[in-house]
């Protein structure tokens, strides 16, 4: 008996309860078990891992189980708000990216009035008072993009449910 | 009996469908549905692959957390036990991994020496103590083994998963799957006796 066999019988073995094993592996294997008292015990204690594995009765408990669906319950919802932040910013984004092309033209133009009025440069007072309207917008984004998480944090509500089932 | 099968089949793709349409619109009835039903299951496997109850009951619930968070990236088309497995997986290994400072076998709360209960059978009072005593026995080896070994014990045994799904599942080879399970039998044989269970 060579240990290409014994393997063999170690990989049918291992297989052989949860994938099935093919008749004609089932026999050789049978054949081998009796001839190889090694096999045999690795078998047996296989046989006896198993039992033990299925024995263990470890139960979730009701509370558990009520604390976590609350857990869950809480987390989807503040999920839901969070994509309805986001579909909101993001309307509001696309919103005023289009309000600020349509009329940066008009504000181009009233730069140029100001300052023929003024008698300054049109080269410098033009671009400035383009980029005073657009200033609040450009701080705003920055901020946005810089401290995202603070906008959605979950409701103290939230919080209290969280630590509750934790019991804390 | 081809068709039995080819329409039990059928019956479990509707099935995974549902819960993969559950979870991409987060419906907590869904979710609640799921964690009344695979409940036991999945603190079984955290407390096994912890070692510790208590550590297992708040994995359980973060499990539940990335489940309805990650729910959108099952697709429904593998068995949903083995893709909460994974997600229970890769909790557990967050979390042990955020512990530095212990092993994976020192995760065992010293005052939860038995966190298992054995189930009592036996025709004489007698019979019923020996092989209560044999299980506690038997099942302080199974806790003494590596939680890598245990892992994969519980997954074949206890969730019968197959040899690839666990591979999947744990993220290793194949052959290592085969070889942890086979170190992890032959290191509970001496107390198991030869099987004599």
């Amino acid at each position: 008996m060579n240990s290409d066999e014994h393997g063999r019988a170690i990989d049918l073995l291992l297989q052989r309860d949860v994938e099935g094993i093919a008749d004609a592996d089932g026999q050789w294997l049978e054949m081998h078990l009796q001839e190889c008292e090694e096999c045999a015990g690795f078998d047996r204690a296989l046989s006896g891992a198993a039992h033990t594995v299925r024995s263990s009765t470890v139960m979730a408990s009701a509370a558990l189980v009520q604390s976590t669906q609350m857990r869950v319950h809480a987390r989807a919802e503040q999920l839901h708000e969070q994509h309805a932040r986001v579909v909101l910013i993001a309307a509001s984004f696309c919103l005023g990216v289009v309000a600020s092309t349509l009329t940066a033209w008009v504000w181009w133009e009233c730069g140029a009035w100001v300052a023929g009025k003024l008698g300054l440069p049109s080269g410098i007072v033009e671009p400035g008072v383009l980029l005073f309207w657009l200033l609040p917008a450009l701080v705003i984004a920055v901020l946005m993009v810089t401290y995202p998480p603070a906008l959605f944090e979950g409701s103290l509500v939230q919080r209290y449910m969280k630590d509750d089932s934790r019991g804390l | 009996m081809v068709a039995a099968a080819f329409s039990a089949l059928a019956v479990m793709e509707t099935e995974e469908a549902q819960i993969a349409a559950g979870l991409r619109r987060r419906d907590p009835d869904v979710l609640d549905a799921l964690i009344e039903q695979y409940q036991h299951r999945l603190l079984r496997y955290l407390t096994h692959m912890t070692g510790n109850r208590a550590w297992a009951e708040d994995l359980f619930q973060e499990t539940w957390i990335r489940v309805l968070e990650k729910g959108h990236q099952y697709d429904g088309k593998s068995r949903f036990a083995t893709w909460l497995m994974t997600i229970a997986h890769n909790v557990a290994i967050d979390h042990l991994r955020k512990r530095t400072t212990a092993s994976l076998d020192e995760m065992r709360d010293p005052e939860d020496a038995a966190p298992f209960e054995p189930v009592a059978t036996g025709s004489s009072p007698f019979d019923q103590a020996a092989a209560a005593e044999d299980r506690v026995r038997i099942q302080a080896a199974l806790e003494q083994l590596p939680a890598i070994f245990r892992e994969v014990l519980v997954l074949r045994f206890q969730e019968q998963l197959k040899l690839e799904e666990i591979a999947k599942l744990v993220g290793i080879p194949l052959a290592t799957v085969k070889t942890r399970l086979y170190r992890g039998v032959q290191a509970l044989r001496p107390t198991l006796g030869g099987g004599a269970l």
